[in-house]
């Protein structure tokens, strides 16, 4: 039995076609497995043929740049890569701040093909990356559906999988991002896991905690893994389904992969400090227990051992929590972080961390996401999760868990709807599966071709239909129900194409954006390429001093530094929360009063994106609210977000906004003499209003450069003999700004409403197109 | 022994070395018997260049039928000398060799070759052209944005000759009817956009007169600090060309803050940047990329004419003085237009340096060219001077051994340098099937190894379960 | 707790008994293993975890050695066979190896 699981593993995975006895469904599998990476890889090339090979969004750019930075200086120098050129005046440690799995892979393929001369730019390895891995990503589902259900099935997971748009909205090409590497690394984790729990193998139950190592070395999201699995176990204890196949498997797999986690620096010795990792130990040493005591009852199955086993084990249960609550309360374990507590208190991350909360993918799922990323795949998942629990056995227990902590996680936030999708597509892929049991009985013989006919037609949309409908013909004369059953059979197949039809559109005009480049189609069609991003960047790296340091707001810290090749004061890293909070108080700040941050932080140059002229909503002053409450956190003296309101609490910059609002840095260097856009001169697409305060001067910057779509606003600060010499006037323009400031409390004084101190924005809602921080969860 | 021969050896090489170098470095005389009559002078300082082309009438005073005669550069300029040439009345070109003579060492001389001898007592007409980088010095050096560029040349009223000069005018191009000053040395006429000085007659041999104008000139200061120019020679039919430019406006530098909004106003603002410019390629040339380090530039037009493909590139921001940009700019060309060949014997002609934009000037200059693998007997012929860096091996697509790389590069380049190179080499042609091959069996190797894997698969593991049952 | 005290005796019995010679060989290493990390957790009780990651390196490769000859133990036991359908002996001792190939070299890496 084992080898004819083993041989099916390596014939699913070298391709070893000429195995006599299963050849034809090998070549079946391969055949479909090797299109469905094709088709995986081929819809997420949307946002290259319609730009250019280019590195995505912000997140992408840091992974490229130490990509880039490993492949030069090598993977030694690397580790120790101390980054002065972000977070200054403190600089970063990248290699102990890093999951540099992301950073290996690509660098070991461009090593192997630099090793073969094949002169490929480190940069189109990095683009492809997530493409290439989403094939990978679907092998990984295949062989873990197949241990679940059957092969049948598992090939259909691996052609959802490899088009879903709830994947491939993290790994469209150059879209460089962990995510793209780890969800295979998960897929493959599982699949290990359940292949060691069935076998009870030590060698599995190895590889399961490399797999994992790697996971941990590419994604913050292992934790998921690490909590998952001691769900699985910790739940077949309670269900009384302990073996000694799970014993082996789990215990090795713990204390290996344990070993392993704490091999990678930025994780170091989390897994034995922190809360998220307890759960884990907790259920090792209950193992421990409990196996103990089946030994011990089996050298002597007569004495009244089932209360001692029962008993033991509690004790056992109760000794090990009592202790991770006891090292919690001591401070020896770290109790769990506010990224964590967010996840169970959807609310947390609002009051507490605002930092997490202002970005958008931190905020809890719409239904129709829901919808949108997995479409029928939704509807059809709880078929699969059903069919796995009425036939229950120590693997579906397995995905059962995973679905159900998958669904509440995708949830509660956004991002992590990616990790929600992988095990859709295999209960999907179970449903359709037995689905076209069901359908197709008669003639056995057929079914598993069929099965991976429809399961290609997936991908090869709309002009494979014609190919499809002859296929239940032969089957429709065969008896009575043939009509109901070729009937069912054809609306499927309509629903399948409709979801491969959804996943191409949504993939194309959702997902493959790289939002530094933007796109805007007039009225004849004809597209204009706003690159706006690229043109400021281009500008800093070549026109401003090799060190100067540029203050932005934190989300463009990342392709400050990987474009512009400058040192950033924040970036999207966000570890240190007081830093943000004084680049948000210096642009909530008036001029004066920024300047004296800017000048304590040796500021050069302050760059913010204005989407006034061009109508672009993820613009600083959409963001701006933000820094307010960020501010406010750390500087609760100063920064008020209530001054930012008008009186009835809307948040607007026309002339009926805040005397503060519109005094503010931000404001100031949205609005300086700005009179382009729409029809009254200096209008704001954006916000669609008339900016209220204009024609100011400023004093201590002075603009430097902004894009031809006034979409990036350079300004440099001023040395201090630049700006002393028209002494009197500076004097005369403080006075009435310090006015401002004591007429402040003024607006404070009457009781503020938890309604009021919120405000509204006028327009837009208060989502941050910002991105997402590095640390997961 | 053998320590003490070598450096003898070396000893005798230096000796050698030294004793070319004495050969070559060229002493001449300045032959009293030469005369100049007549010397009609064009300056041309419109662009960014300083332009100047003389038409000297010779006359031979002496005995003897002359054969050569020396042009001079004044000791002040001759860094700025990019490019001299002579021509005879036939307009062809007359081969210029760089020489010294005693007691002017501040001088640069060359000596023209005259195809034909100019007999005694009668007259030659010779016409020379000379380019000068950087001669023209912005002042003041910082403007703002809405200013105009104001530049100081400062040259010889004269014609710098080693011998006597009867008679000569000086035409001084500009372009612009703004002047704030200029030398102004009787006779001289000012007319729109040009100043005309002369006749002045019997100016001794190397006389210098301060000649200064200052002047409104809004033409592109652009300077390409660095041109890379990658040229890869494949024998199936393409030659990829890869130029890798940095670019600087070297005009006046910007004072102040750049409005976005006074830019925007009034297309006449920024009068000293430059917004865009155009390249001209080969009309071959198809495949045609632009782009930097952080992907393309999308603000290009391409234009395909009879005998070029007109670029209209324009940099990501427009440049101001001092501002940088850097891009790199690719294209393809059929082989066919640029190698013969004639068994295994084959032979490259392409240009040294390519059009960049009109008037360019380059401050260095450095060129690639990869030739397939497996290329032998490599002899080089350069149009003119370079300075050639060592050979190095460059390894793509299927290399083995690597691919021989030819190195040159020059300083201080302008448009007259666009000449064509030859490089002769020796390629058996049978080597072309190496890379097909070679995939073919790295392929057939793979098969192999995956039908050796799968037998062996069966023969290895069955005993095992055997065993283990 | 009396019936605990009555227990034990039999069990010892019942173990020397039943167990055979090759898995006595095997629960002699696991209880040198064991007391080995008895050892080290009473050194860095008394001296302390001063070189965290080396404390911790020699403390985890302890109970993975445990839990792996447990595993193994488990595995070549023959009343086992059940359990881990087509795991030889060999196999498991194969395994055995493996994982502490892995194990190991994991230790060097991490001991510093």
């Amino acid at each position: 039995m084992p080898t004819t699981a083993e041989t099916k593993h390596s014939n699913g995975r070298n391709k070893g076609i000429f195995n006599n006895t299963t050849g034809f469904s090998t070549l079946i599998t391969v055949t479909v497995l090797s299109l469905a990476w094709l088709a995986g890889f081929a819809s997420r090339l949307f946002a290259v043929i319609r730009f250019e090979s280019i590195i995505h969004e912000f997140d992408p750019w840091f992974n490229y740049r130490s990509t880039a930075y490993m492949v030069q200086h090598g993977f030694y120098n690397f580790l120790n890569w101390f980054d002065e050129r972000a977070w200054y005046p403190l600089g970063r440690i990248v290699g102990g701040t890093v999951y540099p799995g992301l950073m290996i892979t690509s660098g070991t393929i461009h090593w192997i093909l630099h090793t073969l001369n094949i002169p490929i730019h480190i940069r189109d390895i990095c683009v492809f990356l997530a493409p290439i891995f989403s094939g990978l990503t679907a092998i990984a589902t295949y062989l873990l559906t197949s241990e679940l259900w059957s092969r049948g099935a598992g090939l259909f997971a691996a052609c959802f999988i490899a088009i879903v748009p709830g994947y491939s909205s993290r790994s469209v090409a150059g879209s460089y991002d962990n995510e793209g590497i780890a969800i295979f690394a998960l897929q493959f984790t599982y699949y290990l896991w359940l292949k060691s729990i069935k076998s009870g193998s030590i060698f599995w139950s190895i590889c399961t905690a490399l797999s994992y190592f790697y996971m941990v070395s590419a994604w913050g999201g292992y934790v998921f893994i690490i909590n998952l699995i001691p769900l699985h176990v910790f739940v077949l204890l309670i269900m009384g389904r302990f073996s000694q196949r799970l014993f082996v498997s789990y215990t090795v797999f713990y204390i290996i992969g344990l070993l392993l986690s704490m091999q990678i620096p930025f994780v170091g010795f989390q897994p034995i400090r922190t809360s998220e990792h307890m759960a884990a130990s907790g259920v090792f040493a209950l193992l421990m227990a409990v196996g103990a005591l089946k030994y011990l009852h089996s050298l002597n199955p007569k004495g009244q051992w089932k209360q001692l086993l029962i008993l033991g084990g509690l004790v056992a249960a109760g000794t090990v929590f009592l202790a991770v609550v006891l090292l919690t309360y001591m401070g020896v374990i770290a109790p769990w972080s506010g990224r964590f507590y967010s996840l169970w208190d959807t609310g947390y991350a609002k009051i507490h961390i605002p930092i997490i909360a202002s970005v958008s993918e931190h905020q809890p799922t719409t239904w129709s996401s829901f919808f949108f990323d997995l479409h029928v795949l939704v509807c059809t998942f709880p078929v699969g999760l059903w069919y796995c629990i009425k036939n229950i056995n120590d693997e579906r227990v397995f995905v059962a868990l995973y679905a159900l902590s998958a669904v509440y996680f995708a949830g509660v936030m956004v991002r992590l709807m990616l990790t929600l999708t992988p095990v859709v597509c295999v209960l999907a892929g179970i449903a359709f599966s037995i689905l076209l049991d069901l359908v197709l009985k008669e003639d056995e013989m057929q079914t598993a071709p069929v099965e991976t006919e429809d399961s290609k037609n997936l991908y090869d949309k709309a002009g494979k239909l014609k190919k499809r409908t002859p296929e239940p013909v032969p089957a429709a004369d065969s008896g009575l129900g043939m009509n109901v059953r070729s009937g069912t059979l054809i609306a499927f197949m309509i629903l399948l194409m409709l979801f491969s039809v959804h996943c191409t559109w949504a993939t194309s005009n959702a997902y493959s954006s790289p939002s530094i480049v933007l796109a805007s189609y007039g009225n004849d069609g004809s597209r204009k390429i706003l690159d706006d991003f690229r043109e400021a960047y281009g500008w800093l790296s070549q026109n401003t001093a090799e060190d100067a340091r540029i203050m932005s707001w934190w989300d463009y810290g990342y392709q400050i530094a990987g474009m512009g090749n400058r040192t950033t004061l924040v970036d999207n890293n966000t570890w240190n929360n007081s830093h943000i909070a004084l680049v948000g108080k210096a642009m909530a700040s008036n001029e004066s009063a920024a300047y004296d941050i800017m000048t304590m932080l040796d500021v050069d140059y302050v760059l913010v994106i204005f989407g006034g002229a061009i109508g672009y909503s993820g613009d600083d002053i959409n963001k701006f609210i933000w820094m307010v409450r960020i501010a406010e956190g750390e500087h609760p003296k100063e920064i008020h977000e209530a001054d930012y309101f008008t009186e009835r609490g809307e948040y607007r910059v026309d002339s009926e906004a805040s005397k503060t609002m519109l005094n503010c840095l931000m404001y100031k260097l949205s609005y300086y003499r700005y009179d382009s856009g729409g029809s009254p001169a200096g209008y704001d697409r954006t916000r669609g209003a008339l900016p209220g305060h204009r024609g100011f001067q400023l004093t201590y910057l002075e603009e430097a450069y902004t894009t031809e779509h006034w979409l990036v606003r350079i300004y440099r600060v001023k040395k201090p003999d630049e700006f002393n010499r028209p002494r009197l006037p500076l004097a005369k323009r403080t006075i009435p700004t310090s006015n401002n400031l004591s007429k402040k409390p003024a607006y404070d004084l009457g009781p503020m409403t938890s309604k009021r101190r919120k405000g509204l924005l006028k327009n837009k809602p208060t989502l941050v197109k910002g991105k997402k921080m590095t640390k997961l969860e | 022994m053998m320590p003490a021969m070598a450096k003898i050896q070396v000893l005798v090489l230096l000796l050698l070395y030294i004793a070319i170098q004495c050969g070559s470095l060229n002493v001449d005389t300045i032959s009293s018997d030469i005369k100049i009559k007549n010397v009609d002078r064009s300056i041309d300082i419109s662009s960014q260049l300083v332009k100047i082309t003389s038409k000297v009438t010779l006359e031979n005073t002496g005995k003897v039928p002359v054969k050569n005669f020396l042009l001079s550069v004044e000791g002040g300029a001759k860094s700025n000398l990019a490019f001299i040439s002579a021509k005879d009345q036939n307009n062809k070109d007359l081969r210029l060799v760089e020489t010294t003579v005693k007691g002017y060492d501040q001088v640069k001389f060359w000596r023209v070759e005259l195809k034909e001898a100019i007999n005694v007592a009668s007259t030659a007409i010779i016409g020379t052209e000379s380019v000068y980088t950087k001669a023209l010095q912005p002042f003041p050096t910082a403007i703002t944005q809405q200013e105009d560029q104001l530049v100081k040349y400062n040259g010889n009223l004269y014609f710098y000759s080693p011998y006597p000069v009867v008679s000569q005018k000086t035409n001084v191009v500009l372009n612009t009817k703004s002047v704030e000053s200029f030398t102004k040395i009787k006779p001289f006429s000012q007319q729109d956009g040009t100043i005309a000085y002369g006749s002045y007659s019997n100016i001794s041999p190397f006389t210098e007169k301060e000649l200064n104008i200052h002047y409104k000139n809004n033409s592109p200061f652009l300077t390409v600090t660095r041109l890379a120019r990658l040229i890869e020679v494949s024998h199936w039919g393409n030659i990829a060309i890869e130029e890798t430019v940095e670019i600087e406006h070297t005009g006046a530098k910007l004072k102040g803050p750049f409005s976005r909004y006074d830019y925007q106003q009034d297309h006449h603002s920024g009068p000293a940047s430059v917004r865009s410019y155009k390249t001209f390629l080969p009309a071959s040339a198809s495949d045609v990329y632009y782009r930097d380090t952080n992907g393309n530039i999308s603000t290009s037009n391409m234009k395909v004419k009879k005998d070029s493909v007109e670029l209209d590139l324009r940099p990501r921001y427009p440049l101001f003085g001092g501002w940088r940009s850097h891009y790199t700019l690719g294209y393809n060309v059929p082989s066919y237009e640029y190698l013969y060949h004639s068994g295994n014997e084959y032979l490259l002609k392409m240009r040294a340096v390519d059009h960049v934009f009109d008037d360019m000037q380059v401050d260095e200059l450095v060129t690639k060219i990869i030739l397939p693998e497996g290329s032998t007997n490599i002899v080089v012929n350069f149009p003119f001077t370079v300075t050639r860096l060592s050979d190095s091996l460059h390894y793509t697509y299927l290399d083995t051994k690597g691919r021989p790389v030819i190195t040159f590069t020059k300083q201080n380049v302008v448009e007259n340098h666009i000449q064509d190179f030859q490089i002769r080499y020796t390629f058996p042609r049978l080597l072309m099937l190496q890379e097909p091959l070679l995939v073919v069996g790295f392929l057939y190797t793979l098969f192999l190894c995956v039908i050796i894997y799968v037998r062996l698969d069966f023969s290895i593991h069955k005993p095992e379960h055997q065993h283990k049952d | 707790m009396t019936s605990l005290a009555s227990v034990i005796p039999k069990l010892y019995q019942e173990y020397t008994t039943k167990t055979s010679k090759k898995l006595k060989i095997v629960d002699a290493y696991l209880l040198y293993i064991f007391l080995t990390a008895v050892i080290q957790f009473a050194y860095c009780c008394l001296v302390g975890t001063f070189p965290f990651n080396s404390f911790l390196s020699g403390f985890i490769s302890t109970v993975s050695c445990f839990v792996l000859g447990v595993c193994l133990r488990l595995q070549v036991n023959p009343e086992n066979k059940s359990e881990f359908q087509g795991l030889s002996a060999e196999r498991g001792f194969a395994d055995f190896i493996f994982a502490h190939l892995v194990l190991h070299i994991v230790v060097i890496n991490f001991i510093g």
